[in-house]
């Protein structure tokens, strides 16, 4: 059964948001999916080019008011 | 794989120094290796008792503090932990400054190493100085 971890990266200023990501990803199980909250404009951009150079799977991302929700599935 | 990153860091300049930790710690966490050569006035941010409340700089290294943006050694330590990241502190910089190994981050530098045999395994890569 996959779970869903939420990080609140807002506040954080570029890498920061990626960082939590990264280490967060050790931490969790293959088929996980974390949910990062950013209100840094760069992480809309960066975590998803990240996630697809490393190749784990981007699941979603929604802009919310002052901030967006980036999810990422753990695949390998 | 992708060809390992060199990052020649030597300034003290705190917009420089955060510059070089960002570019080395998302290069490290995005499968690329980086060997960091670390001389001159930047060789004193890798001591044990560098103070990181106060970076020298200019105004945007002002603003930086002001709104705690994350500190330029936390992110060289993300880098190591979290990716392939050797960091070796200048020999003839550690000389002229009278520094031995046992007074930098044991847990941050690799070890002392000499800029020619950076230069030669640089010749494989990317080099890039700040």
């Amino acid at each position: 059964m996959s779970k869903r971890t939420t990080i609140d990266a807002r506040g954080a200023f570029c890498p920061g948001p990626l960082m939590e990501l990264i280490a967060t990803l050790k931490l969790v199980q293959i088929g996980d999916e974390i949910d990062v909250l950013s209100s840094d404009k760069g992480s809309a951009i960066d975590i998803p080019a990240w996630v697809g150079k490393v190749k784990h799977e981007m699941v979603e991302i929604a802009e919310e008011t002052d901030y967006w929700h980036i999810v990422v599935r753990k695949i390998k | 794989m992708t060809p390992t990153l060199f990052i020649i860091l030597c300034s003290g300049e705190h917009e420089k120094i955060q510059m070089a930790a960002m570019t080395a710690s998302v290069a490290a966490v995005s499968d690329r290796p980086v060997e960091v050569f670390v001389s001159m006035n930047a060789l004193a941010l890798f001591r044990k008792d560098f103070d990181r409340t106060h970076y020298e700089g200019g105004e945007f290294s002002k603003l930086m503090q002001e709104r705690k943006v994350p500190d330029a050694i936390e992110l060289f330590e993300q880098g190591k932990v979290l990716g392939d990241m050797k960091i070796y502190a200048c020999s003839m910089a550690m000389d002229v400054a009278q520094i031995e190994l046992g007074d930098l981050f044991g847990e941050l530098v690799d070890d002392a190493g000499g800029l020619t045999k950076f230069l030669s395994d640089a010749e494989s890569g990317q080099l890039i100085v700040f």
